[in-house]
């Protein structure tokens, strides 16, 4: 038992030490343009296809079982006719300090070297306290197998996912979780490792903007970019304004607010009061005063 | 004397209950395949490249199964007669893909890709076995004439004898992040 907790500690001094992040090739981040962003839920129902990710129902989710990576939010301010809706996608921000990761018992999400909150659906016991500790609620839980057939029906629910034919759209890449696992966001992971399989074998590091996860691929608007954020020439470091690694350095280790680093204003993190580092950067919907419509900002 | 002569009797049974146990419920070890194809034949005997019919090994996840044009491009001229090509001939008339059954399967949640193990340089024979002298694949290691083991037990533990440090030995070098979940499990 000693050994296991020195091992652990061993384990976590590693991606905690200074400058360990220049030892480890990438860190996947994204850059969400709330200005672009329209609401569509594009990126919501392409999760839900990418991942293998079942729809549950309305009575289910009318019970909080949903079952979807990433939502949009909505924010409606306003009466009838001057009514403004923001709109905000949440997904996992593949927090750098993730409170889930010091939760869970028996050490089924951690850091990875890439940067990613890895949640490992064969060593998930289903204690939910990831769930509790997250604070954006994003992770999810699969209360049935909703793969077998017409399980749902039998628990007198009102749909059933993946019966024949729709067995057959299932990713190839992606397990289908069973009952009790947790999941979330994972970045789209298959992807990325094609693209570093793809990377290898022609020996060179993986290219600004060849991974694209099911979200980012298929927003109409493109507000959403995903990409390397060690590399301070990518997209997304301009996005976001962390284009010098000086500010990596910040960012990683000293915990400073995103706000005082990034060279551009608009770039925030979701709820950054809890020091959670989030590796997702909204760049904040800029609004004319006065405007009366959600289409007219 | 008795009790140890109880002991043997005990073990004895246990041990064949248990050995045809394994046998009827875990047949997978060698099942029967449609064709008696001998890999004995044409690996060991004839020594043909595991690359000249599973093309794909390099290039993809998955090994591929030869379509049966590969084996009719040799098999019109080669022992034509033989009734096992007689089957073969016979897929091949009809135009029907060969039934073969997965000896090596592993679980949904894993990801493995064979380009990557063999342009590493793992030999075949690693996780394989020695084909070469197999008449029907089979999983089923063999000490002495005596069935024990497999040949891989294809678990989490076995993989991760290599992914940790013992792929110096095959391939030179060790496997980069070999140790975190995602490299394997999807």
């Amino acid at each position: 038992m000693a050994g296991f907790i020195e091992l652990m500690l061993e384990r976590f001094k590693v991606y905690r030490e200074p400058g360990y992040y220049k030892r480890f090739d990438y860190w996947w981040a994204m850059v969400i343009d709330l200005d672009r962003c329209t609401g569509c839920g594009a990126c919501v129902t392409a999760c839900q296809a990418e991942n293998n990710t079942p729809v549950v129902g309305e009575e289910e989710c009318g019970k909080g079982r949903n079952l979807s990576w990433i939502r949009i939010e909505r924010y409606i301010e306003g009466e009838y006719p001057n009514v403004k809706v923001k709109f905000i996608p949440v997904l996992c921000p593949q927090c750098d300090r993730a409170p889930c990761e010091v939760a869970c018992p028996v050490y089924a999400t951690y850091h990875n070297q890439d940067g990613l909150n890895v949640q490992v659906y064969n060593r998930c016991v289903g204690t939910f306290t990831c769930a509790t500790y997250c604070p954006y609620d994003v992770r999810r839980f699969n209360w049935f197998t909703y793969n077998k057939k017409n399980f749902l029906k039998g628990n007198g629910g009102s749909s059933t996912s993946f019966e024949p034919p729709l067995d057959q759209q299932l990713n190839p890449d992606v397990s289908v979780r069973e009952m009790g696992v947790m999941e979330k966001c994972t970045f789209c992971i298959q992807r990325i490792r094609a693209a570093k399989d793809r990377a290898k074998d022609e020996n060179r590091p993986i290219r600004d903007g060849e991974i694209q996860p099911a979200c980012v691929q298929t927003c109409p608007t493109k507000a959403l970019t995903f990409g390397d954020l060690n590399n301070p020439k990518s997209r997304i470091a301009q996005l976001a304004g962390l284009s010098t690694a000086g500010d990596l350095h910040y960012l990683r280790e000293s915990g400073s607010k995103i706000s005082d680093i990034s060279s551009n204003p608009r770039t925030y993190r979701l709820l950054e009061d809890l020091n959670a580092a989030p590796t997702i950067f909204y760049l904040k919907r800029v609004m004319k005063n006065g405007s009366s419509t959600a289409g007219h900002e | 004397m008795k009790k140890f002569l109880v002991y043997v009797i005990v073990g004895v049974v246990t041990f064949t209950i248990g050995y045809n146990v394994n046998l009827i419920y875990f047949p997978d070890l060698s099942p029967k395949q449609p064709i008696n194809f001998s890999h004995k034949i044409h690996a060991g005997d004839n020594s043909i490249p595991c690359q000249y019919c599973h093309i794909y090994a390099d290039k993809s996840t998955v090994s591929g199964v030869p379509n049966v044009q590969r084996c009719i491009g040799c098999h019109k001229i080669i022992k034509q007669d033989a009734p096992e090509i007689q089957k073969l001939q016979g897929y091949w008339d009809r135009k029907e893909t060969i039934p073969w059954v997965k000896v090596y399967n592993l679980p949904d949640f894993v990801y493995f890709s064979h380009k990557r193990h063999v342009k590493a340089g793992v030999p075949c024979q690693r996780c394989h076995g020695d084909v070469a002298k197999m008449d029907r694949i089979t999983r089923q290691a063999v000490l002495f004439g005596i069935p024990y083991a497999r040949v891989s037990p294809l678990k989490m533990g076995w993989c991760l004898d290599c992914h940790t440090n013992g792929a110096k030995e095959f391939i030179g070098m060790q496997v980069k992040n070999g140790r975190d979940c995602w490299t394997c499990h999807k």
